[in-house]
């Protein structure tokens, strides 16, 4: 009954979707953010179809092994917010201050790689005879840089709400009556790893 | 939280105790009804901005040999020794459109009314989530400035039309405008992210937050137009969003996804705009159709004929929204064979829209007619969306839009469907709700002047640019005196105009009626309608909270002159059935 | 009010892991493979789809939510689909 109650402040109401409305609601603001990347990455495949001389061969200029290991940094940080998550439902309170920091710190180092990953690209690449691929380097590098961008926007976003909820964390805030936050928050995150799945594959990989 | 909870019995006793501040109550109010009333004020004046941009762009056209009146006053990028500019004109025509589509019509069908109706008339305390709800308000503030800043900056406003159509607005050196574009572009992104907060808040309320008994199918009409709407917005927006950041992009840091010398698409723009265009389209209708079914209910005292089919129609012309875009572009040169699927796809939106149409007529057949101000509306509303919906079957088939497209005849259609459809439902709206809202009536012989100056003149505006569109006027131009083929029809464009002017002056008989009644107005009682819905069983207005204990639901949302009851023509949605009728003609 | 967590165990989130990072290995290792280009797009894009799936049912908890949050979380994809398919008319 705990989240229940939380759902709608213990008013009674018809049968909704069975889940507090927190849930619900970040669900749906989800939906709208697959509507936004769905904009960028159709854009990403037409424009890719219509001038396919434009990208390069995987690893040709972007750095595929840096990439990975950046892949599953967020992949590790899923896993810590996860079992933030788990243990918050639990009571554990020494666990849910390492996961959220855990969390938060490995969302802050792919930020560092990937800042580290664009100033490589701009300032010591190569790309079709000049020097730097950057968001003015044809269609390859604006889709790059916009898709890239918008999702390491997404993961700042995230690493911002992961640092308050670690502060909450260590104020002992999260427990098994006080964990839908801590939900809805990795419902958040979880997304962010999954477009970055997709993007991985069709930016770094095709 | 205001409500105080006693477990299990949903009985919630109202506590209100805070002292708040001005600021706190009224400018940074979590509140739903203050905001929605802040979001009606904002549409308002933009509302009167939108109007007078039309009315400068209609004098140019009637009399483009002639100085503008008042020009003087204009700085000389857009008045030249009292000659309206051509960029200026280009600048009126985008403006006009952007600021009455996303700045007015939008924001006062959905930030009005979904925030105002939406937790009212489903028996909730508030909006799921407040604070996010005065963040889609206030996100809108700065959009608004952007959007008037832009007309004074260097090089004026945005000028390459309301759908923003690549290369020209992607290229300053095309349009000639620069910071103008990327204001409202700024602005473009700020809305779009308004909406999808909103569009969000109200989804979770309408799917968690109804009262008890109040199930899918007993819920107003009106929350279902506003409901299926959000859901078009939460969809559409996003495209939009990204769609416009790429514009930008290619504006300001020099991309190239829409410019084919750097390899981009041009019609890529279209296809994005349009993917949300077309939903926008019932984003700015769905709504209107939800108020006028229940203000042709009350004024005719009867229940909405085939409620259940009314609802199937909004849903099915929200899906089909989502596969008509094309029909925007059967010019554009996309694939042939994609024609005539959309044709077909549009053409079928004619069967939900006739049937909202005919079950309107059927509402009123042989009903109670109360003629009020706010049913006039609502019954213009149906005529004019008449007339709009059968010049859309024109367009829709791509052999006939072939030859009107892109002249005044589609100015004509939009028109007939945003300004006789959305506006008129929207006054009907104010008219109905502003009791609630304010706790006053509006005024009564005023409203119904302004009813008719508005259907008079709105027709004399709108309905001969029909004819001047056929004869060949291309839309959005800025001087047509240089063509032999359209000197004939000049006699009717300055006729267009004096309409026009004669339609923007009953506009502010309307705003004296607005402000005059919320001061000095007859005062309200709680249900001046005798409706049936929950938002009339609470005082006007509303305390904070809604409800002195939460509604329980017992009757469907129209239940006029239900034959159980004998002594009044009407039964609240939470009167119980036991008291009302010891037969239980409930449901 | 369906209280999920009393109803499940809670999955092995390691071994879901484990998961990702073999998949996410093996697409390095798919897309510099000396075969014909279609073949690795499409592995590619089914291994990308089977970890973006792995996340939502077992991360996000979509296996053990209702029905009804499921449906709602799929929703946007009919608009996604016809949105690309219908762009990509142009190359057909």
């Amino acid at each position: 009954m705990a989240h229940a109650a939380a759902a709608t402040a213990g008013r009674a109401h018809e049968r909704g979707l069975d889940v507090y409305t927190q849930k619900v609601g970040m669900w749906i603001f989800l939906c709208s953010e697959v509507m936004f990347f769905a904009g960028l990455i159709g854009s990403y495949i037409v424009l890719r179809f219509g001038a396919s001389d434009a990208w390069g061969e995987p690893g040709e200029v972007l750095n595929v092994p840096v990439t990975a290991v950046n892949t599953f940094i967020l992949i590790c940080s899923s896993v810590t917010m996860v079992k933030a998550f788990a243990a918050a439902q639990e009571g554990d309170q020494k666990s849910i201050k390492i996961y959220t920091l855990a969390t938060a710190a490995l969302g802050a180092l792919f930020l560092g790689v990937q800042g580290y990953e664009y100033t490589e690209l701009i300032l010591h690449s190569e790309w079709q005879g000049s020097h730097g691929f950057t968001p003015q380097a044809g269609l390859y590098g604006a889709t790059f840089f916009t898709m890239t961008g918008f999702h390491g926007f997404h993961v700042f976003l995230g690493v911002v709400f992961l640092s308050w909820a670690s502060i909450r964390a260590f104020r002992g805030h999260w427990g098994p009556n006080n964990y839908q936050g801590l939900e809805v928050l990795g419902l958040y995150w979880h997304f962010v790893d999954l477009v970055w799945i997709i993007l991985f594959t069709i930016v770094y990989l095709i | 939280m205001a409500t105080i909870v006693a477990e299990g019995t949903g009985q919630a006793i109202l506590e209100e105790h805070h002292p708040q501040t001005f600021l706190r109550k009224y400018m940074f109010s979590t509140d739903h009804k203050i905001i929605a009333i802040q979001f009606l004020i904002y549409t308002l004046f933009f509302l009167m901005i939108g109007g007078f941009l039309a009315i400068m762009m209609r004098y140019q056209i009637a009399w483009p040999d002639q100085t503008l009146p008042g020009g003087g006053i204009l700085p000389e990028s857009m008045v030249a020794s009292g000659y309206m500019l051509p960029e200026f004109y280009n600048s009126l025509v985008t403006m006009h459109g952007s600021i009455m589509v996303f700045l007015a019509i939008m924001p006062m069908l959905v930030g009005v009314y979904a925030n105002y109706l939406i937790p009212l008339q489903i028996g909730a305390d508030d909006m799921a989530f407040p604070r996010l709800n005065m963040m889609s308000f206030w996100l809108m503030v700065p959009a608004g400035l952007l959007t008037l800043a832009s007309f004074f900056v260097v090089g004026g406003a945005a000028s390459s039309g309301w759908t923003l159509y690549a290369p020209l607005s992607a290229r300053p050196d095309l349009s000639g405008v620069e910071l103008g574009q990327i204001y409202w572009l700024l602005a473009l992104v700020l809305i779009g992210l308004s909406s999808i907060l909103g569009s969000v808040n109200y989804i979770t309320t309408v799917i968690n937050m109804r009262a008890p008994g109040m199930t899918w199918f007993r819920m107003p009409l009106t929350v279902w137009a506003l409901f299926i709407t959000a859901i078009l917005g939460l969809l559409a927006m996003p495209v939009l969003s990204a769609a416009g950041i790429m514009l930008l992009f290619d504006q300001t840091i020099g991309t190239t996804f829409f410019l084919p010398e750097g390899g981009g698409q041009p019609l890529l723009w279209q296809h994005l705009f349009w993917f949300f265009g077309h939903p926008e389209v019932y984003i700015l209708i769905l709504p209107a159709m939800g108020f006028t079914s229940e203000i042709i209910a009350a004024g005719s005292r009867k229940p909405v004929f085939g409620y259940h089919a009314m609802v199937w129609a909004i849903i099915s012309i929200a899906f089909l929204g989502f596969v008509v875009w094309g029909h925007h572009m059967f010019q554009s040169g996309m694939n042939p064979m994609l024609g005539l699927s959309f044709t077909i796809s549009t053409l079928l939106i004619a069967v939900p829209s006739a049937i909202k149409t005919f079950n309107w007529m059927g509402t009123m057949w042989r009903g109670n007619l109360h003629f009020h101000t706010a049913m006039l509306f609502a019954v213009g509303f149906v005529a004019m969306f008449a007339i709009g919906g059968l010049s859309g079957i024109f367009m829709a088939s791509t052999p006939v839009d072939i030859y009107i497209h892109d002249t005044y005849f589609i100015v004509a259609h939009i028109h007939y469907v945003l300004f006789g459809g959305s506006l008129f439902a929207l006054f009907g709206a104010i008219y109905y709700w502003f009791p609630k809202m304010f706790g006053r009536m509006m005024n009564e012989k005023l409203g119904k002047v302004h009813f008719w100056l508005t259907l008079i003149f709105f027709n004399l505006v709108f309905f001969p640019m029909h004819g001047v569109g056929m004869a060949g006027m291309m839309r959005r131009i800025y001087d047509s005196s240089g063509y032999a083929h359209l000197q004939g029809i000049q006699d009717t464009n300055a006729l267009i105009t004096f309409a026009a002017l004669g339609l923007y002056a009953s506009g502010f008989l309307f705003a004296f009626n607005f402000f005059w009644s919320m001061k000095k107005g007859k005062k309200a009682e709680a249900n001046p309608w005798n409706a049936t819905t929950l938002e009339w069983q609470t005082p006007s207005p509303p305390m904070h909270g809604n409800w002195a204990e939460t509604p329980v639901v017992y009757h469907g949302p129209h239940e006029f002159s239900h034959p159980d009851v004998e002594d009044k023509d009407w039964l609240a949605q939470n009167e119980r059935p036991d008291v009302v009728s010891p037969a239980g003609g409930g449901h | 009010m369906s209280d999920h967590a009393g109803e499940h165990k809670a999955p092995n989130y390691m071994l879901i892991w484990l998961y990702l990072f073999i998949l996410t290995v093996a697409e390095v290792g798919v897309a510099f493979l000396p075969i014909p280009k279609a073949i690795i797009v499409w592995s590619l894009l089914i291994m990308a789809f089977w970890k973006a799936l792995l996340v939502a049912m077992y991360y996000m908890h979509m296996k053990w939510e209702p029905t009804r949050l499921r449906l709602v979380a799929l929703a946007p994809l009919p608009a996604v689909a016809i949105m690309i398919i219908v762009i990509m008319m142009e190359y057909v």
